[in-house]
């Protein structure tokens, strides 16, 4: 490593082949669950082609799974990659959604004003959750398991309390009917949502001041505080976030299904972290990203779905979802490898 | 040992592919290893809210099962892990994808579940209901149902226990949220009241035993003039049944429950429970089974467009002894 | 050397007679020292002579219990890291705030993003920050083929250079480096202790804090030592020889002292207890007594 007086780049360095492009893919984090998008999707279309899941209907029901999946999996990304875990966003959409039913067929709000008062809640709620780990400094594993209960519990307990029943159906939703769950065919608005919101997702992750932060967060808070970057903030930010992604999902799901019951999303924090792991965050922080989480929440809607379409027995569903997620780790990993050794 | 590493990640990859491979092929031919009719190459999926692991589903998968043999039909079976009406209706949008000659499907949330079933109706796919939905069937374009109608169910219930005396009971409900199972109890306290009596509906969680038992107890303590509980389903008359024991109430507070299981069939026949309600839900599995091959090949359905009904059918103590044996079978 | 002026003569950053207490613990009494603009003020001390604490109070951790801290003799009192760092007082850890997984511009540019564009579309400049890490690595004497490699991926004394280089950049007056060769191999030291030197050139006050005299004479202006939370002194480089900085750091007025004791001992036994012992004794003194000169 001697001074030189050669302008940088212009000596030829013999330990260093051409980047091209080819090389700057490998080094990305998303490269293996690219492949393992690729490689259930061949499976799949092998021993299910004929059953149905190559057509019309077959894609559009898992790319509606993986949407919903997704909406909520890219904000997780983000959170996860500055270090930190949202595991109440299940009972957000449960608490979001009974809101949004309870404010329009209880208490005759208008059904825009019920949805802008479920946003507010929820925005309200993310960044409780925020403040909450910033403050105490607990793992935020532990204070979102709290509120995982107590948000599902009051949802509950309330929804109870007023009418006595657990699930609320039968609401107009014919104005935002479109908007939100709209269908081109046999493919859901839904789809248009997810994709939007990981387009946003990447660009503030790769080329803006806060996707800077979001990853010097996660790799080195106390250091990162140390020469600058607003950790706090950007924190109790992206907690408020995941909760506005479960409050969007709630709204979709209330759309399709003209009905709220206070168990919807239970375990979706749990899906959610899969996907996000399948698409090459690591769990302990500093690096991923949100289009990972795109593939991997795609990667779950197929297997999610192909497995029906196959035709295997239920009895054996949970074993099979659990082996191809573990396949598609593997993937993602060995890729990894693969791609750690060619650049040394 | 650097060769033996490289081939680590490339030989476990290949092992996972095989195992999954396997399991596939291994399912499809249990669903066509079958001593009975000749295939007909007639596909028939079956989507209920209720996991094959709950013993009272196990008995409508057995009839869907043997409907299979006796008719040669293939069938699958699918179920959401949880009470979840989303993941059902994918289930449901998943195996209409696949393009079935018929969709059995249980209706436990018509708003949820609508949707998917239109579709399924639009694509052509004739499609039975069983079990729950027996109100909505009919405006969602299904052909016919197959199960018991639950207000009336438990009015049935509610006269048998009123007649035995009960006058203040506990009616324990293990998934709140079924439309069905709120109309069990519905039906039961009228026909309470009407008796002169009151009905308290106590609200328990199906997947944890131990803390329905508890809350049963509790609920017992809080009010010693309770002569009497009812419950939905074994998933409550179990924790009931135990309940009532440790606390020494069997004679004082009488015990009566839905749908059949091994524990309640035996109380009913040593007397510690007054009777159950059976609705026959291996006719739920059997009998769809049966409907939907024939309307594929001869265009037949029953009903009339109005349901089938397989219960209530009592078993009580005179009967128990002929019922247990039969439910050793998986058949009641 | 010919640094800008400053003031004057006046040191960039100065602490009089500051102590500071953790509960019954005296981490520090009564230490003074500063740096001036190009100058190397090297900081020494054993194991827990009182260096990191000394370290946070000047990065603005902690504040000082009595005494004073001066900028351009000022006086100032830093709520926060962010403070000292507002005021160009840089501190490279030994952990170094880097992220081994994020790239060398990412990383170079953290909690200081350039920006272009402004509102909802201000973006973070990339090409910019890429051009610049490396020019500015370049300047500091590393061609870095690519700087969009992870940080991991540089070799100890790489990495250290490039937070040398990021906090010269963003403006520093004065580096305080903790430990930087502590972990490093002996080639590696030296690289580092050449980016200390053209830091100095640069006109920056260095503080380099190390328990190892042989990388501190070289490099150093002046020297301060530290035992046991209290100074010993300021000494500058005409004063000192190598071999007395190394004497002074071991600890050699104690040895010596501990050397005589033994040797008393030695003759009050000897008058009473078999010569052998006796011998052994003063033998054991004498060696001490060699190792507190020195030889």
């Amino acid at each position: 490593m001697a001074v030189t007086d050669v302008a940088p780049g212009m000596r030829a360095d013999e330990r260093m082949r051409r980047a091209g492009l080819l090389r700057r893919l490998l080094n990305r984090p998303e490269l293996g669950a690219a492949g393992g998008v690729v490689i259930v999707w061949v499976i799949f279309a092998v021993i299910a082609g004929d059953r149905g899941f190559l057509g019309t209907s077959g894609t559009a029901s898992y790319l509606e799974v993986a949407s919903e999946l997704g909406i909520l999996a890219v904000p997780v990304s983000l959170l996860m990659i500055a270090g930190e875990f949202d595991l109440s966003i299940g009972s957000i959409v449960g608490a979001s959604g009974m809101a949004i039913a309870l404010l329009d067929v209880q208490y005759h709000w208008p059904l825009w004003a019920a949805i802008l008062a479920a946003v507010a809640f929820s925005l309200l709620i993310g960044f409780l959750n925020g403040l909450v780990v910033v403050k105490t400094r607990l793992p935020s594993f532990i204070v979102t398991l709290a509120s995982l209960f107590i948000f599902r519990g009051v949802t509950i307990a309330v929804t109870r309390r007023i009418t006595g029943r657990t699930e609320l159906g039968g609401i107009d939703i014919s104005s935002v009917r479109v908007l939100f769950a709209g269908h081109v065919d046999a493919y859901s608005a839904s789809i248009l949502w997810w994709l939007g919101i990981a387009v946003l997702a990447t660009w503030v992750l790769l080329r803006t001041r806060v996707g800077n932060w979001i990853f010097g967060s996660g790799g080195a808070a106390e250091a990162a505080r140390n020469i600058g970057v607003p950790v706090n903030r950007v924190k109790i930010g992206l907690f408020m976030t995941t909760a506005f992604a479960g409050c969007l999902l709630a709204i979709i799901d209330l759309v399709k299904f003209a009905s709220a019951d206070v168990l919807r999303g239970t375990q979706l924090e749990f899906q959610a972290i899969i996907a996000v792991v399948i698409g090459g965050t690591l769990l302990t922080g500093g690096y991923g990203s949100a289009v990972g989480a795109v593939f991997g929440a795609l990667i779950f809607g197929m297997v999610q779905q192909g497995i029906v379409i196959t035709g295997v027995d239920a009895d054996w569903f949970q074993v099979f979802l659990g082996g191809m997620l573990i396949l598609a780790v593997l993937v993602n990993s060995y890729i990894r490898r693969k791609a750690a050794e060619a650049r040394r | 040992m650097p060769a033996r590493k490289r081939l680590f990640w490339p030989a476990m990859i290949i092992a996972l592919v095989m195992v999954v491979a396997a399991g596939c092929g291994s399912s499809k031919k249990s669903t066509s290893s079958s001593s009975g009719a000749k295939k007909t190459g007639i596909r028939i999926a079956v989507v209920t809210h209720g996991q094959a692991s709950d013993p009272f589903w196990s008995v409508v998968k057995n009839g869907v099962d043997q409907a299979a043999k006796d008719t040669g039909a293939t069938v699958t079976y699918q179920a959401p892990g949880t009470f979840d009406m989303v993941a059902m209706s994918r289930l449901i949008d998943a195996a209409v994808a696949s393009k079935p000659d018929g969709l059995v499907v249980s209706i436990p949330d018509a708003n949820a579940l609508g949707p998917s079933i239109k579709k399924a109706v639009a694509a052509g796919i004739p499609v039975v209901s069983i079990n729950s939905g027996s109100d909505v069937f009919q405006s969602l374009g299904v052909l016919t149902h197959v199960g018991q109608t639950e207000f009336e169910a438990g009015l049935g219930g509610g006269e048998r226990m009123g007649a035995a005396g009960v006058r203040n009971a506990l009616c324990v409900n293990q998934e709140v949220g079924n439309a069905a199972l709120d109309l069990r109890c519905k039906g039961f306290t009228q026909s309470i009241q009407k008796a002169g009596g009151k009905v308290k509906v106590l609200s328990v969680n199906l997947a944890n035993p131990t803390d329905t038992k508890q809350r049963i107890t509790n609920a017992i303590r809080a009010d010693s003039s309770i002569d009497g509980v009812f419950t939905l389903g074994p998933t409550g008359a179990s924790p009931a049944l135990s309940a009532l024991q440790a606390a020494n109430l069997l004679s004082k507070i009488k015990l009566a429950t839905f749908d059949l299981s091994p524990d309640v069939l035996q109380a009913i026949s040593d007397g510690k429970m007054l009777f159950a309600i059976d609705q026959q839900q291996y006719l739920q599995g059997y009998l769809p089974i049966v409907f939907l091959s024939l309307y594929k090949q001869f265009g037949l359905m029953p009903g009339g467009g109005n349901a089938i009904l397989t219960g209530p059918a009592f078993v009580t103590k005179d009967n128990a002894a002929q019922v247990i044996d039969l439910s050793k079978k998986g058949i009641r | 050397m010919t640094a800008p002026a400053t003031n004057g003569d006046l040191p960039l950053l100065e602490v009089d007679g500051i102590s500071k207490y953790f509960g019954t613990v005296i981490a520090l009494q009564d230490i003074s020292m500063g740096v001036r603009a190009g100058e190397v003020m090297c900081v020494l001390g054993d194991n827990g002579a009182g260096k990191s604490t000394l370290i946070k109070i000047l990065s603005g951790v902690h504040q000082p219990d009595e005494g004073h801290y001066l900028i351009e003799g000022e006086k100032v009192r830093f709520a926060s890291p962010r403070d000292a760092l507002a005021r160009g007082i840089a501190t490279v850890y030994q952990d170094l705030a880097m992220i081994p997984l994020l790239s060398i511009w990412r990383n170079f540019f953290l909690g200081s993003e350039p920006t272009k564009g402004w509102g909802p579309l201000k973006r973070f400049d990339v090409g910019f920050a890429q051009q610049t890490s490396r020019d500015e690595l370049w300047k500091m004497g590393i061609d870095v083929r690519d700087t969009a490699q992870p940080v991991g991926t540089l070799s100890g004394g790489e990495r250290q250079s490039v937070a040398i280089a990021r906090a010269v950049y963003f403006g520093a007056k004065v580096l305080i480096l903790d430990e930087p060769t502590s972990a490093l191999g002996v080639k590696q030291a030296g690289v580092v202790l050449r980016y200390i030197v053209q830091a100095r050139a640069r006109g920056l006050g260095v503080i380099f804090i190390t328990h190892n005299p042989h990388h501190a004479y070289p490099v150093g202006d002046r020297f301060t030592l530290l035992n046991r939370g209290r100074s010993y002194g300021t000494f500058a480089k005409v004063e000192l020889s190598r071999e007395e900085l190394v004497q002074m750091m071991a600890g050699g007025r104690e040895l010596e002292e501990l050397s005589h004791e033994l040797d008393e001992f030695a003759q009050a036994d000897a008058d009473g207890a078999s010569g052998a012992e006796a011998e052994a004794l003063q033998r054991a003194a004498q060696e001490l007594g060699d190792e507190a000169k020195g030889s």
